[in-house]
């Protein structure tokens, strides 16, 4: 496909047909001779470019903002259009900071639109690929080398130049600010970083015994506190011969296997982001260290069919590593006495796995509309303190440590792991390692494979992967 | 106005303008025209012109809304979709080189693949035999109920409109290990027979969804309860056009009721069976749903949930490798179509109507 044909998808004529550009029919149709001799063929002709045109009024095109004018303006008022996938409680908060952002800017107007993050990079995709994409969007850290390397972000540095107040790179958590990067040029304004952390079971750990000197629960710091805490709460409770009350559940195995990994000092791939590292001794100890806590110390259950967060929910177990995003569904769960923590050290490093909502703009966005996402985002960054009540941790060095924010006590404490969180493998590939990251962690927790199977399977795959062109 | 039927139409009159040595509808009328001037028949009221062209054009013309819907999401796709496979095809990248077959080699030299295959053979292997089995028995069951047949109908056609989504969500909960209805019926039957004195085991919760041998079992029975009531349709349909006269000749001979079904029912069903078979095994091909609501991304345990169409899917919208994704496509098309080829054999044979 050519490029010429790309900017005419571009301008959202009959987007729904791709492949005949309506300007293409309507040639057609000119060019159709009009003979007396030929009375019906243009009237067929005719009759098909209505049926079309019927067709392509019914379908519903890319929508550039209610009565918006050729440059997305109505009257005086910039429109902006603004993806994300914010679909829990965190999606109120940012309605809200929208709402108040276009009170304080009269002349912007922002058509917020969430999208769950299930389907949210698929159209985020199509939208870059075949134009329609809003002026403002959000896109994971580790997504952010995919889309930057296909040359579809725009680059902020000059907006960064210009602000006022200047953006401080210092006021910024380090890991964030680098992530935003791709090969040096600034494309993203970091919003927040989300690492997972300990969420436990007050109440199981005073029962066992597990207190500090002030008679309160005690979260495990290391990996020997961690293995006897969990000893003391896995037992059964109602005297059946089976376990059924957890020291620890493995919920999200992508999140968990990755905090291990990088404890134990390993990555996916190797630093270059050439080949695979799965196969390295730090990942099969990692590895093996997981699977030893369901089939060695049997302190966890098998993850089969086993929905571990509705477990931790119901009190059922001690303690589960899991994302702040999960916070909201714990709230609402009553009478359930939990707490959060760092995530314990279960390897040699300190390290723990996170991800970063980063603020974007697609490439070759008219000047207006990106000086109006723009304040958009300065103003999201400024007022993080209010994003963070909706579950996630500010990067805004300043906002996190202000009272206001000590006194969010579960994002607060996984806040503290800031500076030692790590992304996915940063790398345009990074998505695309997970079809066989996910499947061999799986394997070994439920014990189809060993680790050393497992590990070089995925290895072998990723690989290959990563030498096609 | 009527055209003077005894001189050939002069070129300049045609019935609506049309010079008739233009067409070869004209052409045909002049040549027609005996030389002795005996009339040639018209149709009484004509506007003019009225031939094979005219006839083929009506035709066109009611064709046309399927025609264009059918080129517009159908044919052009097909062919599009085909160029897109013969690409190195990732949505975002400006340029796609063209690649020709390399797409179909990965393709056959990817385990995946072939793992996914496997899986949805298995999935066929279950689904249709068992399937149109269960479907046959509800229907001959449904066949002589006389009194509220429309609400046994009904309720066992309602699965068929729930969309498969909600299907799946739905028996996502009731093969929940721990807590899903399967596993606590089947405890407390266990539990029952044990308390009468029966030597059984203790039950062990069944890892419905979790463990890898389980997967494609678990799919089937769901996609079974899932279509069964359609099928059941068709079979009732089938079992309604057979006349009631050859029952009752067979009952004066004392053939009961198996004699019956073998000698009359299932011979004049065959028509029927082949039809839901061919149908049911082009529909089971194309399993996509379930594992994309159950598992999608890895696809289950081991990959043991993923099928052909998912897979074709996760590399065209999850990797958006669309080139690579196509050519999965087209093989899944070309295993199809065989599969069709031989079963249209099968099917072309006409069963013969009178008893033997």
């Amino acid at each position: 496909m050519s490029t010429s044909a790309r900017e005419q998808y571009g301008q959202r004529t009959m987007s729904f047909l791709p492949f005949i550009p309506a300007s293409a029919v309507l040639r057609w149709r000119r060019q159709r001779p009009t003979t007396p001799g030929r009375p019906f063929r243009p009237r067929l002709g005719l009759a098909l470019v209505a049926l079309l045109l019927v067709l392509a009024a019914g379908c519903p095109t890319a929508r550039r903002g209610g009565d918006a004018g050729p440059n997305g303006t109505t009257g005086q008022r910039t429109v902006i259009r603004f993806w994300n996938g914010f679909t829990g409680p965190d999606g109120k908060t940012m309605e809200a900071l929208v709402r108040q952002f276009q009170k304080e800017n009269p002349d912007v107007a922002v058509e917020m639109q969430i999208i769950p993050w299930g389907t949210y990079y698929d159209k985020v995709t199509l939208a870059l690929a075949y134009g329609g994409a809003p002026d403002l969007f959000v896109v994971h850290a580790a997504r952010l080398p995919e889309f930057a390397s296909f040359d579809t972000l725009q680059p902020l540095d000059s907006l960064y130049a210009s602000s006022e107040p200047p953006v401080e790179a210092d006021d910024f958590a380090p890991v964030p600010w680098k992530a935003s990067f791709y090969q040096g040029r600034k494309l993203a304004l970091p919003l927040d970083v989300h690492p997972i952390g300990l969420y436990y079971n007050t109440r199981l750990f005073e029962e066992a015994g597990i207190v500090g000197p002030d008679g309160k629960a005690a979260p495990p710091k290391t990996w020997e506190q961690f293995l006897e805490a969990a000893q003391k709460i896995t037992k059964d409770t109602d005297g059946d011969g089976r376990t059924d009350q957890w020291g620890f559940v493995f919920t999200f195995q992508r999140t968990n296997y990755l905090t291990f990994l990088y404890q134990f000092g390993g990555s996916l791939v190797t630093p270059d982001g050439k080949r695979s590292a799965m196969d390295s001794p730090e990942s099969l100890a990692a590895a093996q260290r997981m699977r030893d806590l369901i089939y060695k110390y049997k302190v966890a259950p098998k993850p089969e069919g086993v929905d571990a967060w509705l477990a931790f929910r119901q009190g059922k177990v001690g303690m589960a590593l899991e994302g702040i995003y999960m916070l909201a569904s714990l709230e609402e769960q009553k009478g359930l006495p939990y707490a959060g923590a760092p995530a314990p050290q279960f390897g040699p490093k300190r390290a723990v796995w996170g991800g970063s909502h980063l603020l974007c703009q697609p490439k070759g966005i008219a000047p207006r509309q990106s000086e109006a996402a723009w304040r958009l985002m300065r103003y999201l960054s400024d007022h993080s303190l209010t994003w963070a009540a909706g579950g996630q941790v500010p990067t805004r060095v300043s906002i996190r440590q202000s009272p206001a924010f000590a006194r969010l006590t579960v994002p607060y404490q996984f806040g503290t792991q800031v500076d030692w969180v790590q992304y996915e493998p940063l790398t345009p590939r990074s998505n695309s390692l997970f079809q066989f990251a996910d499947p061999a962690v799986e394997a070994v927790l439920l014990d189809l494979d060993t680790p050393e199977n497992a590990m070089r399977d995925a290895s072998r795959r990723i690989n290959q992967l990563l030498s096609r062109p | 106005m009527k055209e003077n039927p005894l001189t050939p139409l002069p070129p300049s009159r045609g019935g609506n303008g049309v010079p008739a040595t233009d067409s070869a509808t004209g052409r045909r009328e002049a040549a027609l025209v005996p030389a002795s001037g005996t009339p040639f028949p018209r149709r009484e009221g004509g506007r003019g012109v009225r031939g094979p062209w005219n006839d083929n054009l009506t035709g066109w013309l009611f064709a046309l809304p399927h025609l264009i819907l059918f080129t517009v999401f159908l044919l052009v796709p097909v062919v599009y979709g085909f160029y897109i496979s013969l690409h190195r095809w990732h949505i975002l990248t400006k340029i796609q080189p063209f690649v020709g077959f390399a797409n179909y080699q990965a393709a056959l030299a990817d385990d995946i693949f072939w793992l996914a295959l496997r899986n949805t053979l298995y999935f066929v292997v279950l689904v249709v035999p068992l399937g149109n089995l269960v479907s046959l028995l509800l229907a001959l069951g449904l066949a002589n109920v006389k009194r509220f047949s429309t609400i046994y109908k009904v309720s066992y056609y309602l699965p068929v409109v729930i969309s498969i989504a909600v299907v799946a969500v739905l028996w996502r909960w009731l093969y929940n290990t721990q807590v899903g209805l399967l596993n606590l019926y089947l405890k407390a039957a266990v539990d029952g027979l044990r308390g009468l004195g029966l030597p059984l085991a203790g039950f062990e919760p069944i890892p419905w969804l979790a463990n890898p041998s389980w997967v494609m079992p678990s799919i089937a029975l769901m996609s079974i309860w899932w279509g069964a009531g359609g099928n059941m349709v068709l079979y009732l349909a089938g079992l309604g056009a057979i006349p009631d006269d050859y029952y009752e000749a067979a009952r004066i001979d004392g053939a009961n009721g198996w004699q019956q079904f073998r000698a009359i029912t299932w011979p004049l069903l065959r028509p029927t069976v082949l039809f839901c078979l061919v149908i049911s095994v082009l529909g089971s091909f194309q399993i996509f749903g379930q594992s994309y609501v159950l598992f999608a991304p890895g696809s289950g345990p081991a990959r043991s949930g993923l099928t052909l169409a998912l897979y074709m899917y996760l590399q065209g919208f999850n990797q958006y490798e669309i080139g690579y994704g196509a050519a999965i496509a087209y093989l899944l098309f070309a295993i199809v179509l065989v599969l069709t080829a031989v079963q249209f054999r099968l099917f072309s044979k006409r069963e013969d109507y009178t008893p033997r």
